[in-house]
């Protein structure tokens, strides 16, 4: 048997190549590190929400032996207060017209409005379902009656549902908010219909985690294939000494960086117009968007990602190289873009990583188009950003290889 | 006759390596010039710095009258490396057509200049078929072509007949005198020294330094031996005296 001694050669050209051992170590310990950061609370946090607060704090009763009275209870203040500050970013507002607009335009996930008989309507709710109630008076305790009728929309919603698991998180926490208000003794059985009205931007549970996750898993697909084709195809046009040869042919380095990327890019937007196709016909998947505008999303990252194929390559002596440190950049693009966990659920200390990578951008912005149906002036943050990034990229790998060429 | 090359106190280092240790040339038009030396003298080197794929780091060059790396001579040189650097997966003609459009050779004539090039490494019949599927003699012929087919003013070759058979390996050093009757400058490097007695005029490269050059007989007179070996020999022990 030679398996030992053909497993020793390998193992020893891998011991000659220092970037590659170092790259074996590192590779593991990135995954695992942005793994276990990335996902330790698996609960998405600092969600912003806009309170318009608006109640008067009364609630009058009917009791058993004053008749009506009024009770100052400002259940508002103190559901505002009881909101949970890990889950909530809480910005105050006053036009509920203006919190719905800025929830339309994403700038929160949703806009909780407390009419002014908020406090009313919550006592009201309780007691149509619970029956008679004991309430501090005046230093003293009184039983409520129930109310004779009942009064709803004191309490609004406004949600951006397009993303599941924030919708859950934002309804689970006003949930707890909202079951602490009354006394605590008084609270034993929760109240069976919730107060809350809440109204749904994007169809109310018809994102579906499919819908969630597709642009990201998308994106992936092609940060993956992309990086992968340019590297490689670069790296081999090097060791085969085709790419010295052009070099000393009357072509610019940009013509050669651009060139590559204008053919892999043509072939990144044909397999991503693949998936989308497939997507869409096999898995129904969310699309209510331009798909102009999703191609031009999809262009222009396929541009940042030849830039960074570009670079990868002039880094790596060969392929084996190459591909360790294409999985350099894909770990961190699947844990800290946003793709299967959203970026509110990553804790906030390493938030900035996920703005450092840009399947970030890319994802946003499809799902922006996708889940939202917004258009050019919706992702103008996001598309600017991987403009930005390309340029950046692009710019790096044509000087990078422009050096290469003359160093060799 | 003018100067086609001149190099001056060239030093190229790589980590803990010298593969150039102060080298000056001087190489005029229509020479053929024989670069002759062991693995390791800096041939490659050299070459690569004069066709600015190399910086060096100390020291400059010019080629026809353009200090390197300059975009301007690029179409006035020809290079054949000394690896295959084909694309194995294209054609003969898809290899050729490629590097004639780089080159900016006219499309209407591109086709007749291929088939010219491919008649002279005696491949014309080869012209459709993919390069991975020839032999390593008949890629290297490729190559040669490929680095004639914009009729440069100067040729860099590269060890041209490593893996070549005897009979190709005389056409090509007849085509390569042809040329430089035809006032085409051409650099070959070789470590066979038989082989650079086809040369004109020769360099004896060593540790990066060139030892001597002249005609075949100058430095058969100058050092005293009776063959091109033994002038290398004789020139090596003095060095390192």
């Amino acid at each position: 048997m030679k398996t030992w001694i053909i497993a020793k050669n390998v193992l020893r050209r891998i011991a000659h190549d220092p970037r590659t051992l170092v790259l074996i170590a590192l590779t593991p310990l990135l995954f695992i590190l942005l793994y276990g950061y990335s996902f330790t609370s698996g609960h998405p946090t600092h969600l912003r929400l806009i309170v318009v607060n608006h109640d008067n704090g009364l609630a009058s009763v009917r009791t058993e032996a004053a008749g009506r009275v009024t009770l100052s209870l400002s259940l508002g203040d103190q559901l505002v207060s009881a909101l949970d500050p890990r889950t909530f970013d809480v910005i105050h507002e006053t036009d509920p017209a203006a919190a719905q607009a800025a929830v339309k335009a994403g700038r929160a996930w949703a806009a909780l409005v407390l009419a002014k008989n908020f406090s009313q309507g919550m006592v009201d709710s309780v007691l149509s379902t619970t029956g008679r109630r004991v309430f501090p008076y005046e230093g003293r305790t009184i039983t409520v009656l129930p109310p004779e009728q009942t009064e709803t929309g004191f309490a609004r919603l406004d949600l951006d549902d397009s993303n599941p698991s924030v919708s859950e998180a934002i309804l689970s926490a006003l949930k707890t908010a909202f079951s602490g208000l009354l006394p605590q003794e008084q609270n034993k059985e929760t109240p069976t219909a919730s107060p809350l009205v809440v109204t749904p931007l994007y169809g109310g549970g018809t994102v579906s985690l499919l819908d969630y996750t597709a642009p990201g898993v998308i994106g992936f697909a092609m940060t993956l294939i992309t990086i992968m084709l340019t590297a490689i195809s670069i790296v081999r046009e090097r060791t085969t000494g085709t790419l010295p040869r052009i070099l000393v042919a009357p072509v610019h380095s940009f013509e050669v960086t651009l060139g590559h990327t204008l053919a892999f890019a043509l072939i990144s937007i044909l397999q991503v117009a693949e998936l989308f196709v497939v997507s869409y016909l096999l898995f129904h998947i969310r699309f209510l968007g331009s798909p102009l505008v999703v191609a031009l999303i999809v262009a222009v990252y396929a541009i940042v990602l030849q830039g960074i194929a570009t670079l990868l390559s002039t880094l790596a002596r060969n392929e084996f190289q190459a591909m360790q440190f294409i999985l350099v950049i894909l770990i961190p693009s699947i844990m800290i873009s946003g793709v299967f966990w959203p970026i509110e659920a990553i804790p906030q200390h390493i938030r900035f990583l996920c703005y450092a990578s840009p399947l970030t951008y890319a994802n946003l912005a499809l799902r922006e188009v996708m889940l939202r149906g917004r258009g050019i002036a919706g992702i103008g943050l996001e598309l600017g950003a991987l403009g930005g990034l390309a340029i950046v990229t692009l710019g790096l790998g044509i000087a990078f290889l422009h050096r290469q060429g003359r160093s060799g | 006759m003018d100067e086609v090359i001149r190099a001056s106190g060239l030093v190229k280092r790589f980590d803990d390596r010298t593969a150039l240790s102060g080298l000056d040339l001087s190489v005029d038009r229509g020479a053929l010039y024989g670069l002759v030396g062991p693995n390791g003298a800096g041939k490659t080197t050299l070459i690569r710095i004069l066709c600015g794929l190399l910086a060096p780091d100390e020291g400059s060059a010019q080629v026809l009258g353009w200090k390197v790396p300059s975009f301007r001579v690029r179409s006035q040189v020809g290079y054949m490396p000394q690896g295959i650097a084909l694309y194995a997966d294209l054609t003969v003609r898809q290899n050729l057509a490629f590097f004639g459009e780089l080159y900016d050779l006219p499309r209407r004539t591109l086709g007749e200049r291929i088939d010219e090039v491919l008649s002279l490494v005696q491949l014309l019949d080869r012209a459709d078929q993919p390069v991975g599927g020839l032999a390593g003699g008949m890629q290297r012929r490729v190559s040669l072509a490929l680095s004639l087919l914009h009729k440069p003013q100067l040729l860099f070759l590269d060890e041209p007949t490593v893996g070549v058979d005897p009979r190709m390996r005389h056409t090509f050093w007849e085509h390569f005198e042809a040329l430089a009757d035809q006032d085409v400058t051409l650099l070959v490097t070789t470590h066979i020294i038989d082989e650079a007695s086809h040369c004109r005029t020769i360099g004896f490269l060593n540790q990066g330094k060139l030892l001597t050059q002249g005609t075949p007989d100058e430095i058969l007179e100058r050092t005293g031996a009776d063959s091109l070996e033994g002038a290398y020999a004789a020139l090596e022990t003095m060095e390192a005296a």
